[in-house]
């Protein structure tokens, strides 16, 4: 048991590892250069050498490449990973700053798309017309089909322009929290569906749910009793592809509402080639999906007899 | 200091398009609710226009909700490489000078009145003695030096970038002989100082408290630390939402030219970023937001239809220009360039692409900057025969897939451009379509901000043509952008074909040596003449502008020289 948590530990950290040298390269070996994007478009022509040496100084571009690296991977380990080239911020609270705004959309998203995966998979395997059952299965594809700009534009048009019941932009209570809560669950929810939807199939023709039927039970008593449970593990399994998923969705749900978030500042980031704030965000996405791909690891014994079994002979 | 939009978000969303397409009936129910949605916005806006338009007395107080697609990445003026910074820097500080939008003259505004001497090394300015910071403390020659100095040079230790140090080359330092006189020296002759004492776009010289001055750059991003004599204050910043500022109590020293005594009209500003375009004009017509500024070309009509008021200003200093690589292959051909600039129809272009409150290039030169000349009869005129007359006499033959080859090489001209203003892209290739026909096969490589800055590095010896523009409301732009020891826009040197270099040198140095209109008038022709007519370095494609919707109730929003805008004179006609 023991050496099989620090494996896990161990590949979790070589995640996060992954993830920060493997930015450092990626921003590094692109041609354009973070100095350079600090200046207007037109004028990057004409600035002189001395003041460009002198911004690239300031933010210790001019030293050499492994030492940069070195220095900020030191620094990264005590939790500091320097100050944005954009605003001069520290890129700890930039990312703080945000991260509340981020969170909550992310796990409000998270609760209504398990909701919505739920209902669709109980309506699913509920459902005794076959075009009825065919129609629910075929709506988390559609889910999934949806981009999140087209659906939260729409949604935007009808019940914020249209209706007036939600606020179009910002992020200032409640209220402005529901479209994008709704936006970002769509899609998120369709991968999830469809996994519970396969899973309760295959649980509804096991052994157990036939002693079920034959004790008398009801369809419905047996979805809620006996499959639910058992059909709902392993939507765990897909836990770190939904965790990417709110990351990636959120990128466009922050955009398309203008709220402030961990994803916004990460693409603007990327854009301005702002290494020490790319850097931050990586790692902390990184460390993201490895606690949950860890604590999902940790959990399956504890709910899994077969494994736990497993894990004590081997 | 251009107004290209960095339009970070904006590619965003274009990224996040769909590549898959299995479900088409949902693109198709999509498509359907999206029209009865728009239908939606367009009842509501329908109604919008019933309100009736007040004019006459300003109406004190009331907040003015406004949307722009930027935001601030720090609230230090200075600091700055976007617009949105910019913007709300003219709200919260003031400059030495005021440059009048309509005719270029600099008129007073924190300095009263000013001198120079004859070499234009040394300008004096002789500044208003009841100015005060919003916390109190006076502005005075001290500020002035110290602003200027660390404008310039940056501060390292507090992480301050020399954002200045483009806008005054060679700057030596501020003298302050007395406590309302400042004297700025610089090495060389600078009579575009004078214009950049008045400067409003970004990385701009609006002065900051001397306790502001003191703070890191990370201090300064607590918005309520930034200090400045404006007519507004910071009240909050929240990054990538809003900032909201908040009138600034006693203020009276608007630039006289506005016309405006005392404090500003309103009581607050709440500048709200959307990056969806469909976003800002979904909360103009729902009322969301009063104005918003960045209205795409597409949206101008259906908003002015609904009864918004549309108002903009075209972009000064340069047109978005094409620079002519006068040393590569095959544009270090004059008769390849001249083909260039008269082998496409602007008349096409203006009816396609650009809306009323663009315009078609008449210049290097945007119309509003002192010194233009219009050159839309002679060098820039579409004659697609003279262009091929110019062609066959330097040799060039047509090939076989109808680009023209000469001595074995093919016509191939490779443009480097910025996808960030929407026009762009189908102007360079409404071009496209037109040099195509003369035999000039144009190729594009259009590009983000980033992508564009990575190429450019390779701009002298991979591309015959890189599409840009620059902001400056006057004609010493010229010598920023293709003096050949400053930006050299077309790579003036001794390895292009038939070009003086020194005589470029000189005409557009000349620019930096006189104040005096009508010389400076003299030299400016002569800039344009050589770099349009004489060598051909330049062709000049379009003048974008900067373009705001505003509901009806919303009164006196100024354009300034740079087309930033100014609030201290607007009001809104309910007072909410």
């Amino acid at each position: 048991m023991l050496r099989y948590l620090a494996l896990k530990i161990g590949r979790a950290l070589f995640v996060v590892w992954a993830a920060f040298t493997l930015t450092f390269v990626l921003l590094f070996v692109l041609p354009a250069d973070p100095v350079d994007l600090l200046f207007d478009p037109a004028e990057v022509n004409s600035v002189p050498p001395e003041v460009r040496a002198q911004v690239a100084a300031s933010y210790g571009f001019d030293r050499p490449v492994i030492l940069q690296y070195l220095t900020r991977l030191g620094h990264a380990l005590t939790g500091d990973f320097g100050t944005s080239v954009q605003s001069g911020r520290p890129v700890v609270a930039t990312i703080l700053d945000v991260l509340p705004s981020t969170l909550l959309l992310a796990a409000g998203a998270l609760a209504l798309a398990l909701v919505i995966a739920f209902v669709i998979a109980l309506a699913a395997t509920s459902a005794r017309r076959p075009w009825v059952r065919d129609l629910v299965e075929a709506l988390p594809s559609g889910a999934v089909s949806v981009p999140v700009f087209l659906s939260g534009i729409l949604m935007l048009q009808i019940f914020s322009f249209r209706l007036g019941w939600f606020p179009a932009f910002g992020d200032e209570g409640a209220r402005s929290l529901v479209l994008p809560l709704i936006t970002l669950a769509i899609p998120v929810s369709g991968p999830i569906a469809q996994l519970l939807v396969r899973s309760f199939a295959t649980e509804f023709r096991s052994g157990y749910v036939t002693t079920s039927w034959a004790k008398g039970a009801t369809r419905g008593g047996i979805v809620v009793r006996d499959v639910f449970r058992n059909a709902s593990l392993p939507a765990l399994t897909i836990a770190g592809i939904t965790f990417g998923n709110l990351i990636a969705g959120s990128v466009i749900t922050e955009t398309v509402f203008a709220r402030q978030g961990v994803g916004r500042m990460t693409q603007a980031a990327i854009n301005t080639l702002d290494v020490p704030l790319v850097q931050g965000t990586v790692v902390l996405v990184a460390v993201g999906f490895a606690l949950i791909n860890l604590i999902v690891d940790l959990i399956y014994p504890l709910l899994d007899p077969r494994l736990r079994a497993a894990l004590a002979t081997g | 200091m251009s107004d290209l939009r960095t339009a970070i978000e904006r590619t965003a969303i274009e990224r996040a398009a769909p590549r898959r397409k299995r479900w088409p009936w949902v693109a198709g129910a999509v498509a359907v609710l999206l029209v009865a949605g728009g239908g939606f916005a367009l009842t509501r806006g329908d109604a919008s226009t019933g309100r009736a338009a007040t004019t006459g007395a300003p109406v004190r107080g009331g907040t003015l909700q406004f949307a722009l697609i930027d935001y601030q990445r720090s609230p230090d003026p200075h600091w700055g490489t976007n617009y949105a910074e910019s913007l709300i820097g003219n709200n919260i500080t003031d400059k030495l000078t005021w440059q009048d939008p309509d005719t270029g003259e600099i008129t007073p505004w924190l300095a009263e009145s000013w001198e120079y001497n004859e070499d234009l090394t040394e300008f004096t300015f002789h500044l208003r003695k009841d100015v005060t910071f919003s916390d109190g403390s006076p502005f005075d020659s001290q500020v002035v030096k110290a602003n200027f100095d660390q404008y310039v040079h940056g501060d390292e230790k507090l992480g301050i970038n020399p954002n200045g140090a483009i806008l005054l080359p060679d700057y030596i330092e501020t003298l302050t002989p007395d406590r309302y006189t400042a004297v700025v020296r610089f090495e060389k002759p600078l009579a575009s100082f004078l214009q950049a004492s008045s400067f409003t776009a970004n990385a701009q010289p609006g002065f900051l408290s001397l306790s502001t001055l003191k703070l890191s750059a990370q201090e300064r991003t607590d918005p309520t630390k930034v200090i400045g004599t404006g007519p507004f204050v910071y009240e909050s910043w929240q990054p990538q939402v809003k900032t909201v500022l908040v009138k600034r109590k006693g203020y009276n020293w608007a630039p006289p030219a506005l016309k405006h005594k005392g404090e500003a009209y309103l009581d607050r500003i709440v500048f709200n970023t959307i990056p969806e375009a469909s976003v800002r004009t979904g909360s103009l017509t729902s009322g969301a937001v009063d104005a918003t500024l960045d209205v795409g070309t597409t949206d101008e009509k259906p908003l002015a239809d609904q009864g918004f008021k549309i108002i903009y200003r075209g972009v000064s200093g340069t047109s978005i220009f094409f620079n002519l690589n006068s040393q590569l292959f095959p544009t270090d051909d004059i008769a390849v360039r001249r083909a260039i600039q008269l082998g496409w129809d602007r008349e096409t272009i203006k009816k396609t692409v650009l809306t009323d409150s663009y315009s078609v290039a008449t210049s290097v030169l945007a119309p509003s900057v002192p010194g233009y000349v219009d050159y839309s009869g002679t060098v820039l005129r579409y004659d697609p025969e003279e262009a091929g007359r110019l062609l066959d006499e330097a040799g060039w033959k047509e090939g076989p897939d109808g680009v023209r080859v000469k001595d074995g090489r093919k016509l191939v001209v490779e443009l480097l451009g910025i996808s960030n203003l929407v026009a762009n892209k189908p102007a360079y290739e409404s071009i496209q379509q037109d040099l195509k026909k003369i035999g000039i096969d144009l190729r594009l490589t259009v590009v983000p901000i980033p992508d564009y800055t990575a190429l450019l590095t390779k701009a002298k010896t991979d591309w015959n043509i890189v599409a840009a523009n620059r902001s400056r409301n006057d004609p010493a732009v010229l010598n920023l952008q293709y003096g050949p020891a400053l930006g050299n826009g077309s790579f003036v040197t001794e390895d292009s074909p038939g070009i003086d270099v020194d005589e470029v040198t000189r005409t557009l140095e000349a620019l930096e040596l006189t104040l005096d209109p009508a010389t400076r008038k003299r030299y400016a022709k002569a800039a344009q003449d050589l770099l349009l007519d004489k060598y051909a370095l330049v062709n000049p494609v379009y003048n974008p502008s900067q373009v705001i919707a505003h509901a009806d109730y919303v009164h006196g929003i100024v354009f300034d020289a740079q087309s930033r805008n100014h609030f201290v004179d607007t009001w809104k006609s309910n007072g909410k």
